[in-house]
């Protein structure tokens, strides 16, 4: 069965180049610009992306943040369930949910900077939150081994 | 007459499948439905404590039943804006629901290191 090919837009770098069919302005900062403030605010240069990458940016973001909520929840219910004895218990909780935190504004920074980086067409960034969280959930998942066999 | 057809029901929500296999806007949309859920879960552990701390506590389920409302209240515009945006290859991010989401977690991570820190 023949698929109707998929906008031109898809095969590029992500990023929609301003074309002479577009008006005037369509581009940030433009006098056209009909963004909301915060939008301009954060991203103030670069033309609008690929709708799909603007769309898959931002389902990173949200699994970014349920891994955060989920690191929240665990050290919630650490201390909650007292799943581990004390000593040690509520120092590991503090520490998974100082991760979780870490997590989830890691998120939103990493989510502006993929955007950004599309919008101006450059590389995108390294996820600098992955290793802390591979490292965090290493060490957390140790511990917390070492406390309940000991 | 049947009453049931006096019963408004919203536009339906079309698709741009033909322009977009991979339905991004309805996998994004399923995205926040599964974070809205997360966020009511994580909340609903800190009811462990409910004896400990009293109904004060009943506030965080509370504050993420609302997020989780709102969410749910505007997932048929957010697919609708989705599927504009594939159709038209253009989409304005709007960032204030990231925001927002990125502040209710960390209001559940503070709540949670007061409630671990007390307890």
């Amino acid at each position: 069965m023949a698929h109707p090919p998929e906008p031109q837009a898809a095969h590029d770098a992500g990023r929609r180049d301003a074309t002479p069919q577009d008006p005037p302005g369509q581009g940030a900062g433009g006098p056209a610009d009909h963004r909301g403030s915060l939008a301009r605010r954060l991203f103030p240069d670069g033309e609008t992306p690929d709708p799909r990458v603007s769309l898959a940016n931002e389902r990173t973001f949200l699994s970014w943040i349920r891994t955060g909520l989920a690191l929240q929840a665990a050290g919630v219910a650490i201390e909650a369930f007292a799943v581990i004895p004390e000593p040690g218990r509520k120092a590991v909780a503090v520490l998974l949910l100082l991760l979780g935190m870490l997590v989830s504004g890691g998120a939103f920074v990493r989510w502006i900077g993929i955007e950004r980086a599309v919008r101006l067409g450059q590389p995108l960034p390294l996820p600098l939150i992955a290793p802390v969280l591979g490292i965090g959930g290493a060490v957390g998942s140790v511990v917390v081994i070492y406390l309940i066999l000991r | 007459m049947d009453r049931r057809r006096r019963i408004p029901r919203p536009a339906p929500v079309g698709t741009a499948a033909e322009l977009d296999r991979g339905l991004q806007p309805e996998r994004t949309t399923l995205a926040w439905s599964r974070t809205a859920l997360a966020c009511v879960v994580v909340s609903a552990v800190f009811l462990r404590w409910l004896e400990f701390y009293g109904l004060w506590l009943l506030l965080m389920p509370l504050l993420t039943l609302v997020a989780a409302l709102t969410i749910a209240g505007t997932q048929h515009r957010r697919t609708r804006v989705g599927v504009h945006a594939i159709r038209h290859a253009e989409f304005d991010v709007d960032p204030l629901p990231m925001v927002l989401l990125l502040a209710l977690a960390m209001v559940l991570g503070a709540a949670g290191l007061v409630f671990v820190v007390l307890a």
